[in-house]
């Protein structure tokens, strides 16, 4: 592995959270407008999270739509983050920290169901 | 209006502290959301883990792009301290929280003696120098396999340049982590409040590198948690959305900025949180309301 190799690993993890933030946080930002525009306060009884919910709610410019995809966004950006580290130790050669990021994944996943499973 | 401005004042005061100490910044998010806006505690953690998200995003893209966070160091330690929150989600209910909570206030009282020691004395942890300068973090080794053998590892000052330094005890590195992850499912505290200080003082990295790594590694651990939060509706889209804006405005600032402040005054910081941890590890301790 070369030091532009590594760099470029590094280079590469930063877009993706650059991207994934931004991104997110853009949508947060339309949502929060549209609340506001609604005459709604942040205090206000807000609607349980539902995934099939969302596109009709995008459409309507209602603000739970923008809101929650904004939300998943960010819940999703740590783990593509991982994510994109594998596939940047993948070709660069870097095994053991390929193994790592695998198993990051993995524990991630068993947390999830774990805390599920409990909640 | 004034609700949500409020919000994401408080929002970004967290961002901005969090990003400056890798912390996330829960540990001020969770009493003004609770005590400031009378959400539920369950609410206020759920905002709060969107909002560590947040803070470790922001952050971690600048402190990578400026050499400063070392990304196959957080990402080992991550693994570890996954492990241990999953160990600590599983013995929760085998163990006394309040024999815990004492035990963690001993050891951050500890902790924070040893970095206060550190500032009095002027002089920083004793940080193995490298032989010479290396061009890259990562030129080192993988961490994974190395894990008996100190590492060389540079970072890049903003005014200084490269600055190589030896990462040493990596094993111990890993018992931190383990620890941070059962301490951070069993007491609610952030992994941070942890990994900063055990990179530092046991690993010998240097307070600004564990801060930014610290800052790339809390965002995994809280994804996790906030995902079981979202599906078990302990999300609330009004509420984290103005506080989400507000952290990401404040976790920006501090990691562009962050550089200008020296090392002292970041490790007095720490010190001052550490010591306002121990002492609500305490009163838990001695069940004192």
């Amino acid at each position: 592995m070369t030091a532009r190799t590594a760099g470029a690993i590094e280079h590469g993890v930063a877009r993706v959270l650059t991207i994934g933030t931004w991104a997110s946080i853009a949508l947060v930002l339309v949502g929060v407008v549209e609340l506001l525009a609604a005459g709604r306060s942040p205090l206000d009884s807000a609607p349980a999270f539902d995934l099939a919910a969302i596109p009709a709610d995008l459409l309507a410019l209602r603000p739970d739509g923008a809101l929650w995809l904004g939300i998943l966004g960010l819940l999703a950006t740590p783990s593509v983050r991982v994510l994109a580290s594998l596939v940047g130790f993948a070709r660069g050669g870097e095994r053991a920290m390929v193994v790592v990021a695998a198993l990051i994944l993995l524990v991630v996943g068993l947390g999830v169901l774990a805390g599920l499973s409990v909640g | 209006m004034g609700v949500g401005l409020l919000m994401v004042a408080g929002g970004a005061a967290a961002g901005l502290f969090g990003s400056l100490l890798g912390l996330g910044g829960g540990i001020l998010l969770v009493p003004l959301l609770t005590l400031g806006f009378g959400l539920p505690l369950h609410e206020a953690v759920g905002v709060s883990l969107v909002s560590v998200i947040v803070t470790s995003a922001a952050a971690a893209s600048v402190y990578l792009e400026r050499a400063v966070a070392d990304l196959r160091l957080g990402m080992s330690l991550e693994l570890f301290t996954a492990m241990g929150a999953v160990v600590g989600g599983a013995i929760a209910v085998l163990v006394d929280e309040r024999v815990v909570a004492g035990l963690f206030a001993a050891l951050l009282l500890y902790v924070s003696l040893t970095m206060l020691r550190a500032t009095r004395a002027r002089t920083p942890v004793p940080e193995t120098p490298a032989p010479a300068p290396v061009p890259a973090a990562a030129d080192a080794a993988p961490i994974a396999t190395t894990a008996t053998t100190t590492v060389a590892e540079s970072w890049t000052d903003r005014v200084l340049g490269p600055r190589p330094y030896r990462l040493r005890r990596f094993p111990l590195g890993i018992v931190g982590s383990v620890v941070a992850g059962i301490a951070s499912a069993l007491l609610g505290i952030g992994g941070g409040l942890v990994k900063v200080p055990v990179m530092h003082l046991v690993m010998g990295v240097p307070l600004r590198v564990a801060t930014a790594t610290s800052n790339l590694m809390i965002g995994i651990t809280a994804s996790t948690s906030a995902i079981v939060y979202l599906l078990t509706g302990g999300i609330d889209p009004y509420v984290a959305g103005p506080t989400a804006l507000g952290v990401f405005v404040g976790a920006s600032l501090g990691s562009r900025s962050g550089h200008r402040l020296p090392v002292a005054a970041l490790r007095v910081l720490f010190v001052v949180v550490l010591l306002y941890t121990a002492y609500q590890m305490a009163r838990r301790a001695l069940a004192i309301p």
